[in-house]
């Protein structure tokens, strides 16, 4: 971005969201550059594809700049809503997929053929290099997507199950099982995956 | 308040939290694609157009034709105007002559007409003093008097002089 950043460091988010509304675009730019990492990091995860973590990151900055989305600074942080409005655009993006593609249905458990390939797997796979991290990106690919998103927001981006329900829109008890459960099977699935590695 | 999960699973699998921590460490370096950050700046400069005051709206030809439309107005008006004030002052002289005497309005006519109680002072006034007035003054009559009735307005203001025997 051409434009210098001129504002401090720790000016809030609200704060630079009413500047960026009123016209300001180093605002925009700083607030663009405090979280466009971690949700960028959540997109990719969530759905897999560079292209399409980059695509929905840009989309929820942009309904941020046109207040498509309206942000309550009094209901919690903008990072919080922001992972809310990634999540939301990944699902209605892998509804419309569905539509196109059937996709096999995981069971209760979120148990899933380990076989099953996962689509955009191979451009991911090039940005991580490390053969562990490699592996649970693959495992935690496999988890059905309302595991994945809190195995995700707490393991990776450490928000605590109260923020995770906020960004899930579901209570605390079902974090909890879902984590756990979704721990679980991600264990499982570096168990079965590691013979086949060594 | 929130107890912290990673206590509560007391994971017995070692392997899935070394691995989480492996991917924790290698997502640290990823960020979005510069070209994202461009997108959006790009994005907002369309949002927020800076507004182009009223000046600012008419290129350089349309001004050229403003100025040059003024211009002529401009040349219209004073050419409307300049026959009146011609013959206002051409049929209302400040200085005349008559019969060998002067009239000299120092002030305007208007004013002059104006005045309520205007009162007459006479003098004898040297035929030299008067120079600066557009009487004629030649070495023969320079010595001479002149008889002058002063026009004074009643704070005391000069309004006209006449003078008589000029020649």
């Amino acid at each position: 971005m051409t434009t210098m950043t001129t504002i401090p460091l720790d000016t809030a988010d609200h704060e630079l969201l009413r500047q960026t509304h009123a016209g300001r675009a180093d605002a925009f730019t700083a607030l663009y550059r405090r979280h466009q990492g971690p949700l960028y990091r959540y997109a990719l995860m969530r759905c897999g594809s560079p292209e399409m973590a980059a695509d929905v990151v840009q989309e929820a900055f942009m309904g941020l700049l046109t207040q498509r989305f309206g942000f309550d600074p009094l209901r919690g942080q903008l990072q919080h809503f922001l992972f809310g409005v990634v999540r939301n655009l990944i699902l209605k993006l892998e509804e419309g997929r569905r539509r196109q593609v059937a996709l096999p249905e995981p069971d209760e458990d979120g148990e899933l053929d380990l076989d099953v390939a996962c689509e955009g797997a191979e451009p991911l796979a090039r940005l991580l290099g490390v053969e562990a991290a490699e592996e649970v990106r693959r495992a935690l690919a496999l988890l059905p997507p309302h595991y994945r998103d809190v195995v995700i927001l707490f393991e990776l981006h450490e928000l605590s199950y109260q923020e995770i329900a906020t960004v899930c829109q579901v209570d605390i008890g079902t974090v909890r099982s879902r984590l756990s459960r979704g721990r679980a099977a991600l264990a499982k699935r570096l168990q079965a995956l590691a013979p086949a590695c060594t | 308040m929130d107890m912290n999960p990673k206590d509560m699973h007391d994971s017995p699998d070692a392997r899935l939290d070394a691995a989480l921590t492996a991917l924790r460490g290698e997502l640290a370096g990823i960020d979005t694609p510069r070209c994202v950050e461009k997108e959006l700046l790009q994005a907002f400069h369309q949002q927020f157009k800076p507004k182009r005051r009223w000046y600012q709206a008419l290129s350089l030809p349309q001004w050229g034709t403003a100025g040059a439309l003024c211009s002529l107005t401009a040349v219209a008006l004073l050419l409307a105007q300049s026959p009146h004030q011609a013959v206002s002052v051409s049929s209302q002289p400040l200085v005349s002559f008559d019969n060998g005497g002067a009239f000299v309005a120092l002030d305007s006519l208007e004013r002059i007409e104006a005045e309520p109680d205007a009162r007459l002072v006479e003098a004898e006034v040297p035929r030299s003093a008067l120079a600066p007035l557009g009487v004629t003054v030649s070495p023969d009559n320079a010595a001479d008097t002149v008889r002058a009735e002063m026009l004074v307005a009643a704070d005391g203001h000069p309004l006209a002089v006449r003078l008589s025997s000029t020649n």
